[in-house]
């Protein structure tokens, strides 16, 4: 019991929300293409530093922060369990997304004056998302003696999670000096994966005027857990190293699946661009150790029910129960989608300048904007209804070499989330750092959602 | 631009990425103290006799019955229950007095306890008896928790004789309140 709860509160510590704000057409950064492929961004070619190009990582709880459950405040734990569960909703969510990139790189293909480029890599993701299980929760603190005729919903109890891999191959090209276009094609390796989003029935204890026993007691049942590459782990016969399996399944053997993202940038005027993207428009075909558990019935309880007629009738309320709501166990495959992301934005540049500091010897003046404002919107799929984000921002070019990014984003989590980000290069190496929420790091405990991204790359652009 | 508000930009900025360290003093050791006492209530145990189905003579008569009651072999339940309360309800349309006695019985078919409640006859108004509830705590629950059958014995006192054209009825209801300490 203890350690469910533990697992749950790890999760709930790690989630984030998947809205990459701060990175999206921050396009100094190379891995601004993976939330919109058609950025316009440019290199004549570039890879990631292994393992360190892109590490990010996010969590976000709609209701509650590490900070009420663990503060030392001499409050009673198991009141401020309580206090977050009593002012939670069943609509509240908590999310995690993690990522972290293997390899990257892209080339630009064709000639010096070509603006064609060919990007790839491998990055292994974790995906979490749940509703807050409000009503289970509530009996589970309380039992039912407090609440007879309320019907408890099972329909509360919906998560899923995922350790997949991804390996994506993309294209983009910035077709004339106005309008960018890019897509990528991505293969999932999906390591582990449990769904649990279409559950339904009710615990009921009510009092009915007319029927025989004191109590009406109901449990009505239609719970499904999907899984694959987990049931290997609960058997008794396992003597691995979960995480190390897992890991391997992930990117050796897991379920396979396919996906595409596609973006576009298009400059209404010089200095007014729109963007749009959308990522992860795919599916993953659970086959590898997959297992379904479903509870499915109805069960009434009356009691002992004597009759003094003599008549054997054994009544075993474990076998009743077993008998009336069984556990299955069915081994089909199933297709998970992808949480798709889509994201826009208009982004309105101002203050002109020209690399002044800068020996121009082509003769060609290059002029650049100092600063751009705009706005961004954000939405993703998810269980019940889709998360949605909007954010505006403003970026400005320190010097040559470094960019700042700054944005106020509204989402579900929190209404004054702002994030800043910084992204420089010193000769060929870039480096940036992304961090949101900054007005909750004064105190990161109380924060409902935390997200970083930070990476090292190294980038090679024409020597002019 | 200048390298002064260059710096003075960075610094801005290394120190919002310094504040990534504050947080407020969590203890996460307070989940060792993690504690919940659910109170569940549920059905125990009905019955509805027909007068007409105890065919009698008159004279002292003893119905019994024997049920299965096995919610104390789960081990989860069992360790984790610190009290338990039973309530009963009767209520007798039939003109003679009964005793109703419930036995709590080990799978060995020896009896634990007894609860006994008696039920004077019916007069011609209704009367729906609720008895004091019986509490169990301590070594009563000990007690409790072996149970694996429930026995009820329903005595008749003498009275006038009962046969197939005898009207009214004798009825049972009851529940149970589990207290739970789940930590």
């Amino acid at each position: 019991m203890r350690k469910a709860l533990l697992l749950c509160l790890f999760f709930h510590l790690f989630c984030f929300a998947q809205n990459r704000e701060l990175l999206y057409n921050f396009t100094s950064i190379p891995q601004s293409s993976l939330v919109n492929p058609g950025a316009d961004v440019s290199y004549k070619y570039y890879f990631g530093f292994p393992v360190l190009s892109g590490i990010s990582a996010n969590v976000g709880s709609s209701s509650f922060s590490a900070y009420d459950l663990f503060s030392d405040d001499g409050v009673d734990f198991n009141q401020k369990v309580r206090d977050v569960v009593n002012k939670s909703s069943s609509r509240d969510k908590v999310v995690t997304n993690q990522q972290l990139e293997i390899f990257s790189g892209g080339f630009r293909i064709g000639g010096r004056e070509s603006r064609s480029y060919i990007s790839f890599g491998l990055y292994q993701e974790f995906d979490f998302f749940m509703f807050v299980p409000k009503d289970l929760a509530l009996l589970a603190l309380n039992g039912n003696r407090d609440y007879i005729g309320k019907s408890f919903n099972l329909g509360d109890l919906s998560m899923k999670a995922e350790v997949l891999s991804v390996f994506h191959v993309g294209f983009h090209k910035k077709l004339n000096d106005k309008f960018v276009y890019g897509g990528r094609a991505k293969i999932y390796s999906s390591g582990a994966n449990a769904t649990s989003t279409k559950n339904s029935g009710y615990i009921y204890t009510g009092e009915e005027p007319g029927t025989p026993n004191l109590y009406s007691q109901v449990i009505s049942s239609n719970l499904e857990l999907k899984t694959s590459g987990l049931s290997r782990f609960t058997k008794d016969e396992y003597e691995g190293n979960v995480v190390r399996d897992i890991a391997n399944n992930t990117f050796f053997n897991g379920s396979l699946g396919f996906g595409i993202d596609a973006g576009i940038t298009y400059y209404i005027k010089d200095n007014l661009q729109f963007t749009a993207s959308v990522i992860d428009l795919g599916f993953v075909r659970q086959t590898k150790d997959i297992e379904t558990l479903t509870y499915k019935g109805i069960y009434r309880y009356n009691g002992a029910n004597p009759d003094f007629m003599g008549t054997d009738d054994p009544e075993n309320v474990f076998d009743e129960f077993d008998k009336a709501i069984p556990r299955d166990t069915l081994y089909n495959k199933y297709t998970t989608w992808r949480p798709t992301k889509l994201y826009s934005s208009i982004e309105y540049s101002f203050g002109e300048a020209r690399p002044d500091d800068e020996c121009n010897c082509h003769g060609k003046v290059n002029k650049y904007y100092k600063n751009a404002t705009g706005i961004q919107v954000f939405a993703m799929s998810a269980p019940r209804t889709p998360l949605f984000a909007i954010t505006a921002f403003y970026r400005r070019n320190i010097f040559k070499k470094l960019d700042f990014k700054a944005t106020y984003a509204l989402d579900t989590f929190s209404n004054k989330n702002v994030g800043l980000g910084l992204a420089g290069t010193i000769g060929p190496v870039n480096i940036y750092a992304l961090v949101n929420n900054v007005l909750e790091y004064k105190d990161i405990s109380k924060a409902s959602s935390a997200a970083f991204q930070l990476g090292i790359n190294f980038v090679f652009q024409d020597k002019e | 631009m200048g390298s002064n508000s260059l710096s003075k930009i960075s610094s801005i900025l290394f120190s919002v990425f310094l504040l990534f360290s504050c947080s407020s003093d969590l203890n996460f050791d307070q989940v060792n103290d993690f504690k919940i006492e659910p109170v569940f209530v549920a059905n125990l145990a009905y019955f509805n006799i027909q007068a007409n189905r105890l065919i009698d003579d008159g004279g002292t008569n003893v119905y019994p019955d024997v049920r299965d009651f096995d919610v104390f072999k789960e081990k989860f339940f069992n360790e984790r229950l610190k009290k338990a309360e039973f309530d009963f309800e009767v209520e007798n349309n039939i003109n003679r007095a009964f005793v109703l006695n419930m036995l709590l019985l080990n799978d060995q078919n020896e009896v634990l306890q007894t609860i006994s409640f008696t039920v004077p006859s019916y007069k011609g108004t209704p009367n729906v008896i609720k008895y004091p509830t019986e509490v169990f705590e301590n070594a009563r629950l000990d007690l409790l928790k072996q149970t694996q059958k429930i026995g009820f014995v329903v005595v008749i006192a003498s009275g006038p004789p009962l046969n197939s054209q005898s009207e009214g009825n004798l009825k049972l209801r009851s529940s149970a309140t589990a207290y739970l300490v789940i930590e």
